[in-house]
């Protein structure tokens, strides 16, 4: 939080809507509100990002300013007057709004997040519908279609609503900066970034700007079918890619896994990379191993565990035997956890007896 | 918060009439009608609020021959010119807005849209009496809602015409009269940047530390100045008393958000800018003559618009008096270094230990195939007192540009124990602190007017000091007190303040009989610096003025020979880093049109700064807006015991978390200045 402030912990009083409250130095006025359960409402603001401040949607006024300013930027004051829900704020908000939806299509039941949009809601509360627009009559904003940074993720311009949150997030989270906004006025977009300075920033592909994004611009380019908010459910889990243990909910429609969405808390704190956020697909595939397979005569047939290990220990005893534990080679995936990466080689230095151990994130 | 118009004072007649050609010899009765802080001009009306406006006179003229007819900007409008088509200028103004806005936030970007869209509309013929409402209620909103001063002010312009001419645009909607387009001239700027010598993007350049992206930052800055690190440093910093946040609380520490993302970009800055350039096909080669400030920038530029070009430098390292003048404690010579290192990376030379006027002169360089040549050799003589015992050269006596460059060449010095600084500037404190850094017991300031007229740094008096150096405000040096062979002491009379002299500071008379002496065995007056006139023979081959500086063309900055141009210090005189800094970036300019086109003009860039400045002159410029981010972050200092003694650097960088704090209160002023011209 940018205005937040080393070990400042001085309490003002701060007057919002009229009611008194106990605020600390260097909080927004947006984090006050907060606090006391006052609702100014945000599009750009988001608790992982210091504040961006374009929306425009957390306007309030404040006793001295003669225009309102943004709450999720403006550091309180003591004895600071605010005013959260006036007329003239209603007013402004609704037609920032408007403007918003003069880019941002209103075909809602077409979009995943249908149900589940922070705007939507918002058009809901400010009542803004598409009659309202005509009188702009305004010629139709179209970016140049491009590709996005990654071929992973696909970037819809017109439901864009240049919030900034991706790019704060590749910035803040990811610290790459592959995206950045490009053009101006209305035609600005989202875009790759081609230079800073002499280097090209790559991006890793990591999703920070498709989670963060408030509005579905930014969708998975493979994996359309996410579907509906309402439908899904949502499993809260450890992702099965390495020994970091990020936490993930992984989202199902009936049995099938749609989605990976962050959630907060665990190591990871909320942050993904690419293989656990787009790596999702092998989980309902046709062609995933679901038992230990044995070959015989050439074929390959399904087998109990039992079975299988029974026969992996005998013909490793008798490899042993037959020509030295040096024989033999060992492999471990990186998808095991530490620990069982650790006894793994523990089992072939100590029990087969060689240090022909390796790990295939080694390699 | 609501608009409310009213009726139009005075409708002006229908355009495409005989346009009133202005003189300029006519006086402000020409302004047929203008707003400006919400206040009306009208001739004859507001006739008090007048004498603020002469600065327009100035401009009457855009170039010479083409009047101006009208000028729109950030807070209002004049109209000098009745038969100015204003619908179309609206729109035009409208259409820079959207052009420029950075399309962060919505009112901003999608408002000034929708406000291009109606007023072409409008002025096509095809708008209706909704439009007209509808541009009201986005233009207020773009005015209240949006995050920067480009959207708080570009609607100014548009909101007080349809207040006072509205009857033009009724006109167009009701009789659908079409307006044809027009070509303007536009500016956009903001007070910062107009500030700064060499109109750095400053708002820019933090806007991009805001969002965390240091290259893009550096980037920005390195587009014009090439010493970023240098200047985060040093600088004078004109941006900074320019900033508008000083109206709120104090303005952005401009100079050390430079500093820290040189700083956290220099390796990879230096670097880069090499693989940037290839000579034009048509390369002219240029000599540059003095690698100081004002001549590493010009060759950066130079080589960039892709000539050959060549340094002569007189002594054995680039940086001029940046590298001899500036004690390390300041600006570290490594810093320097690394930076004056990128005209090498771009295929520039520089020759080490050339003299003007020793070992070559402007013909030796014309004889050897140089097009051009730009004469940028500084101002090295150090002032003298003018007092008794000077002409003896005692020992312990330097002049304090001699001293600081002994000091910054680790030269041996006659260095004394109790040392005598005269002067108030900045070389007088980098004179005084050296000294103690030296290894002087006591050092004294004699300046013979007060504190609070002193030319230098207040940041560097302060620092002085806290580090000890007595000041002796309203004191002067009478005599030079010599035994020996050896300064013994300084005579000094003191002084009171009499009549305002030319600058507007009180003259510093001396009090009689009041003379006494301060015991010293060191004496080094810093009381200004001249050009060595005689690197340019006997008589000068180049024209000087009155006060032995380089005679230019102040536009062009041309000497009296054709092929060769000055700046710097050795024609403004002794003045800043910066300012010889934009004088390299303006003759690169020059020399690049004359090598191009044998003639040299003002640039587009140039015109549009002459026009702003006299309507900034009218503009009362206020804040009315509270702000986002803190109070101005402190710079850390190394603590005094620790740094009198060394010439390491005092003054500490902002760390990461500081500079976004810090880059957070940048109110980002940008400003459109729109001049419609008869041609």
């Amino acid at each position: 939080m940018a205005a937040t402030r080393r070990s400042e912990t001085k309490t003002i009083t701060v007057f919002m809507d009229g009611t008194r409250l106990t605020a600390r130095e260097g909080q927004t006025i947006l984090d006050v509100a907060r606090e006391h359960g006052i609702r100014i409402p945000t599009l750009c603001y988001h608790e992982k990002l210091k504040p961006i401040g374009s929306c425009r949607l957390c306007i309030v006024e404040v006793e001295g300013s003669a225009t309102p300013v943004a709450a999720c930027t403006t550091a309180v004051s003591d004895g600071m007057m605010v005013r959260t829900h006036t007329p003239e704020l209603v007013e402004l908000r609704r037609e920032t709004l408007k403007l918003i939806f003069l880019k941002h299509p209103m075909n809602c039941p077409a979009c995943e997040i249908n149900g589940n949009c922070q705007l939507q809601d918002l058009a809901h509360e400010y009542d803004i519908n598409h009659l309202d627009l005509h009188t702009y009559n305004i010629r139709p904003v179209e970016p140049e279609p491009e590709p996005y940074a990654t071929p992973l993720i696909q970037y819809h311009p017109r439901r864009c609503i240049l919030c900034g949150r991706c790019v704060q997030a590749c910035v803040e989270i990811t610290e790459v900066g592959a995206i950045n906004f490009k053009g101006r006025g209305a035609l600005t977009r989202i875009a790759p970034v081609e230079r800073m300075g002499a280097i090209k920033p790559q991006c890793v592909s990591c999703g920070e700007c498709m989670a963060i994004c408030p509005v579905n611009a930014l969708t998975e380019a493979l994996g359309k079918k996410r579907g509906k908010a309402w439908e899904t459910r949502k499993v809260k889990t450890t992702c099965t890619y390495c020994g970091c243990g990020c936490q993930l909910e992984l989202n199902a429609v009936g049995d099938t896994v749609t989605g990976v969405t962050p959630t907060e808390g665990g190591v990871n704190r909320g942050a993904l990379c690419s293989k656990g956020r787009f790596g999702y697909d092998f989980i309902n595939h046709p062609d995933r191993l679901k038992t230990p397979l044995i070959r015989e005569n050439g074929t390959w047939r399904e087998a109990n565990w039992d079975e299988a290990l029974a026969l992996v220990a005998e013909r490793l005893a008798d490899i042993r035997s037959e020509s030295g534990a040096d024989a033999i080679g060992a492999l471990a995936s990186a998808r095991c956890t530490n620990e069982e990466n650790y006894l793994f080689q523990k089992f072939v230095r100590g029990v087969l007896g060689t240090n022909n151990v390796d790990h295939c994130a080694r390699l | 918060m609501a608009w409310m118009p009213s009726g139009p004072p005075w409708v002006p007649r229908r355009a495409r009439q005989t346009p009133n050609r202005r003189t300029g010899e006519e006086t402000l009765a020409d302004i047929v009608f203008g707003i400006w802080d919400g206040q009306t001009v009208h001739p004859g009306k507001d006739a008090l609020w007048t004498p603020k406006l002469t600065p327009l006179q100035d401009v009457a003229e855009y170039e010479p021959g083409n009047p101006i007819q009208a000028i729109m900007g950030w807070d209002g409008f004049f109209v000098f010119d009745p038969s100015v088509d204003l619908v179309d200028m609206a729109r035009a103004y409208m259409e820079v807005v959207q052009r420029e806005s950075c399309g962060k936030c919505v009112p901003c970007r999608m408002g000034t849209r929708v406000a291009v869209d109606l007023l072409t509309r409008i002025a096509d013929g095809k708008g209706s009496e909704e439009d007209l409402h509808t541009l009201r209620r986005v233009a207020c909103l773009v005015r209240d809602a949006s995050m920067c001063e480009l959207g708080h002010t570009g609607m100014n312009g548009v909101l007080y015409l349809l207040e006072h001419y509205e009857g033009v645009f009724r006109e167009s909607i009701v009789q659908g009269v079409r307006h044809p387009r027009r070509s303007y001239h536009t500016k956009v700027t903001a007070p910062c940047i107009e500030a700064c010598p060499e109109r750095l993007d400053i708002p820019a350049y933090i806007d991009t530390i805001r969002s965390g992206r240091y290259t893009d930052s550096l980037s920005i800055i390195q587009e014009k100045n090439p010493l970023a690190s240098v200047c985060g440093r040093v600088c004078v910093r004109f941006c900074e008393f320019a900033c508008r946040r000083g109206m709120l609380d104090d303005p952005v520490n401009i100079k050390h958000l430079k500093r820290f993302v040189s700083d956290v970009e220099l390796e990879a800055a230096v670097k880069k800018q090499a693989k940037q350039v290839s000579l034009s096909p048509d390369a002219k080669r240029v000599a540059i003559i003095g690698a100081g400030p004002a001549g590493i920038t010009a060759a950066y530029h130079l080589l960039r618009k892709g000539h050959r070009v060549e340094i002569f430098e007189a002594m054995d390292e680039p940086g001029g008096m940046a590298t001899y003048g500036i004690p390390d404690y300041r600006l570290p010579r490594q810093v320097l270094r690394n930076e004056a290192q990128v005209v090498l990376e771009m295929g520039g030379r520089i020759h080490y230990n050339q003299r003007l006027g020793q070992d070559f002169t402007l013909k030796d360089l014309r004889d050897r195939g140089f097009e051009a040549i730009f004469l940028a050799v500084g101002c090295w003589v150090g002032m003298r007192l003018g007092i008794p015992g000077e002409e003896l050269e005692p020992k312990g006596y330097y002049v304090g540009v001699d001293f600081l460059r002994h000091v910054n060449r680790r030269d041996p010095l006659d260095m004394g124990t109790k040392v005598v600084v005269v002067g108030g500037g900045n070389v007088a404190m980098d004179c005084s602190r050296s000294s103690l850094r030296m290894g002087a017991n006591e050092v004294h300031l004699v300046y013979r007017r007060t504190k609070a007229e002193m030319p230098a740094d207040k940041v560097e008096i302060h620092e002085a000091e806290e580090e000890g150096v007595h000041f002796h405000f309203l004191t002067n040096p009478t005599r030079l007190l010599v035994e020996d062979g050896r300064v013994v002491g300084l005579e000094c009379i003191r002084m009171e303040l009499g009549e305002p002299d030319s600058s507007g500071r009180r003259r510093p008379v001396p009090v009689e009989g009041s003379e006494f002496v301060i015991e010293c065995d060191m004496v080094l007056p810093a009381i200004g610096q001249k050009m060595d006139v005689r690197c340019l023979g006997d008589p000068p081959v180049l024209k000087l003025t009155r006060w032995n500086t380089v005679e230019v063309n102040p536009d062009t900055l041309q000497t009296s020979m054709e092929c060769v141009f000055a700046g710097g210090d050795c024609v403004s005189g002794p003045a800043t880093l910066i300012e010889a800094m934009a004088a390299g970036f303006r003759v690169s300019h020059s020399i690049d049109q004359y090598l191009r086109h044998g003639r040299v003009e003002l640039t587009e860039e140039e015109r549009m700064s002459r026009v702003l400045r006299a309507v900034s002159a009218v503009d009362e410029d206020m804040v009315d807006r509270l702000a986002r981010g803190v109070q101005r972050i402190q710079i850390p200092t190394r603590s005094v015991q620790e740094r009198v003694d060394d010439f390491e650097e005092v003054e500490m960088g902002l760390t990461p978390e500081d500079a976004l704090l810090e880059a957070d209160r940048c109110l980002r002023c940008y400003r459109i200045l729109l001049v419609a011209t008869a041609k």
